[in-house]
């Protein structure tokens, strides 16, 4: 019972981490975009969370789609004007936009510390959990995994399922491939990054309704989906979710067996056996 | 020969003239009597922002009443302040700046052992007579870097009078955990230290690293140890993760103690009825029967529309102890203020302010509060109790 107890506690983490990650993996994947924003996106749909409750008494939940659509929006808004120029850069541009997205991570950092402050802040919500068959499950973790699950499944649907879905897939494999298919590829990014940085700003809703944030924790977040998505492989949306699950079930392992510092430094201790071993992980599948 | 009456005159004329120009000169040569600066940095940014922003009211008030009183030295006093971003490294930088550019008259020290790890070095290299009022780890105070005064109790010391409380009402189990920081560290191994002392069987430790996603398993694991107490060194983020995790993992101690976290607002915003009965300790309390207490309480409340905390105590007392050595040595000589403060106790609204040859302190003390209904309440030791400490913890 307790090592299902574990396994329980390490799937329930896992399930916010494939949202995390997936967000990331999206751009990463079709742009080659290193988006050291990613984080920053986070915090400040966490932090925007976090004062909408306080300000409203409202569900966090309630945030989400809003959360969700104006990110997006702000994203689909900044990637013609910071990242898409890049994109004639060809191979530099993975670099170019790790300097742009890191420049783009302290302006959104700051403009958090302005709005919000530097305080961690919490949204008191579901701090219990439902018991059942003598195991127990944190109802903040099962409705925000229930939530991640639902989005990750949406975007596997669109991805494998719908033109506009494909379209974007087959950018990310070859982007010249794409254009001789007539795929607007610039639309496709413009769409990527958008999507992207509303995905990440849910993930935002939910990490703050298990989490303390602050606007320094961003750097961490964006750490954590890399970490993800190196073990799943890059653009490999079903192989991140598994690697996601498999890792907060790791952690929650290494952290009843090890204590906390072995659930802190696992990740990345697995990413650089990962990155020794199986270097092409990083490459776009 | 000048006349008499050509005598008298010229001397009158220059007495006129002098005693004018002494009523012109009076004035000036009083405004002319530049301010005492006393620089330092705080962490208005970065994760130590919130107890920063406490810790520089109470100096700014502390200053305020200085100058409203007449300063020292009959001088006004200044206060210079960087933003040193909850960093080591640029807190250096600040501080060498103050030194050596601004040439403040006096220092005062950041917030939090982490920052003043950084700096002691620093401070003994240019031989300023600091007083750290947020430094509580005591590896701070060593030689080599004995400029450093420790103006807050020393970290070993928080939460120490919980285990033989616990004891004398039957607990014999305890779980520790220490966050991976300068102080929650030292407070961690001091705990552990003491239980051992105590004869209290360690059922579970463990130190972590920030930030967790989740503590489940740890409080799993606590839960599987079942100990009487669980006492961790935190700060406000673990404190709130441990204690949602504790209460999820469906385990709930006899006694349940923080550091820091429980302190604060937020905590108790964050987590509601979890946070009843959880324990906590302070160096310094509204009950507190020490000089000026309750002026600092209704100045800071004037002041800064809020309620004072023990940080906030922290700084005020600092700038009472550096105001003292100040005026008990006449001077802004950085060796005598030194010197008459390893020589001398000065009775500050948090206590008395003594420290030893090599600055640690050895005259605060920190005492147990803990959340009741959401309030927190002084409850040990029992002398000085506004309420009795409630058993068991129900986080309910």
């Amino acid at each position: 019972m307790l090592l299902l107890q574990i396994l329980v506690n390490g799937v329930l983490v896992g399930g916010l981490y494939v949202l995390i990650a997936q967000s990331l993996n999206l751009i990463f994947g079709v742009m080659g975009v290193v988006n050291l924003a990613h984080g920053s996106f986070i915090v400040l749909a966490g932090l925007f969370t976090y004062w909408f409750t306080s300000a409203t008494g409202l569900n966090p939940l309630l945030v989400l789609p809003l959360a969700f659509v104006v990110l997006g929006l702000i994203g689909a808004g900044l990637q013609p004007l910071l990242v898409e120029p890049l994109m004639k850069f060809g191979r530099k541009a993975e670099l170019l936009s790790l300097m742009v997205t890191f420049g783009l991570s302290y302006v959104l950092l700051e403009l958090a510390l302005q709005l919000w402050g530097s305080d961690f802040v919490s949204v008191p919500y579901l701090q219990s959990s439902w018991s059942l068959g003598g195991l127990e499950f944190s109802k903040a973790f099962a409705v925000s995994g229930a939530f991640a699950a639902a989005v990750s499944a949406a975007l596997y649907f669109w991805l494998n399922y719908t033109d506009s879905g494909k379209c974007l897939l087959a950018a990310s494999q070859s982007s010249t491939g794409a254009i001789c298919c007539g795929i607007d590829v610039r639309r496709v990014r413009l769409i990527a990054f958008g999507l992207g940085v509303g995905l990440a700003a849910a993930a935002g809703v939910l990490v703050i309704i298990v989490m303390p944030l602050a606007p320094q924790t961003s750097d961490d977040l964006t750490l954590l989906a890399f970490v993800i998505i190196a073990l799943g492989g890059l653009g490999n949306y079903g192989g991140v979710a598994i690697a996601a699950i498999l890792l907060g079930i790791a952690q929650s392992l290494s952290a009843f067996f090890l204590g906390g510092n072995a659930e802190y430094v696992l990740p990345y201790v697995l990413l650089i056996l990962v990155m020794v071993a199986r270097p092409e992980r990083f490459r776009p599948a | 020969m000048p006349s008499r009456k050509h005598s008298w005159g010229v001397l009158l004329a220059g007495a006129l003239g002098l005693s004018t120009a002494g009523i012109a000169v009076a004035p000036i040569a009083a405004q002319a009597a530049p301010p005492i600066v006393i620089g330092g940095t705080i962490s208005e940014t970065g994760p130590l922002a919130t107890d920063g922003a406490y810790q520089i009211k109470g100096i700014e008030l502390a200053i305020a009443d200085a100058n409203k009183a007449g300063g020292w030295l009959g001088r006004k006093l200044e206060l210079k302040i960087y933003d040193d971003k909850s960093s080591a490294g640029t807190a250096v930088r600040l501080y060498e700046r103050l030194i050596t550019d601004d040439r403040v008259n006096l220092l005062i020290g950041p917030y939090s052992s982490l920052v003043t790890v950084g700096i002691a070095p620093l401070i003994n290299k240019y031989k300023m007579a600091t007083i750290e009022p947020g430094a509580s780890d005591p590896s701070i105070y060593v030689a080599g870097n004995e400029w450093n005064l420790q103006g807050t109790a020393s970290s070993i010391r928080y939460l120490d009078q919980l285990l033989p409380a616990a004891k004398a009402q039957g607990a014999t189990t305890v779980a520790l955990l220490g966050l991976e920081s300068a102080f929650t560290l030292a407070c961690y191994h001091a705990r552990v230290a003491q239980a051992k002392e105590l004869g209290m069987k360690i059922v579970y430790q463990t130190t972590y690293s920030l930030p967790l996603p989740s503590f489940a398993s740890i409080a799993l694991a606590i839960k599987n140890a079942h100990p009487d107490v669980v006492e961790a060194c935190t700060y406000y983020p673990d404190a709130v993760g441990l204690t949602r995790a504790l209460h999820e993992q469906g385990f709930a101690p006899k006694y349940l103690a923080e550091t820091v976290g429980p302190v604060e607002a937020p905590y108790l915003k964050a987590l509601g009825p979890l946070a009843n009965r959880v324990i906590t300790n302070t160096g310094w309390w509204t009950n507190f029967k020490t000089p000026g207490n309750d002026a600092f309480i209704a100045g800071y409340k004037a002041m800064f529309h809020q309620d004072p905390e023990y940080h906030a105590a922290t700084g005020y007392a600092a700038i009472q102890a550096l105001g003292a050595a100040v005026e008990g040595t006449h001077s802004l000589d950085q060796a005598k203020i030194r010197a008459w403060l390893l020589a001398n106790e000065v009775p500050t609204i948090q206590g008395t302010f003594k420290v030893n040859a090599n600055g640690l302190a050895l005259g605060y003390a920190q005492d147990l509060l803990q959340i009741q209904d959401g309030v927190l309440k002084l409850v040990y030791p029992e002398a000085d109790a506004e309420a009795k400490l409630l058993v068991p913890y129900t986080g309910s």
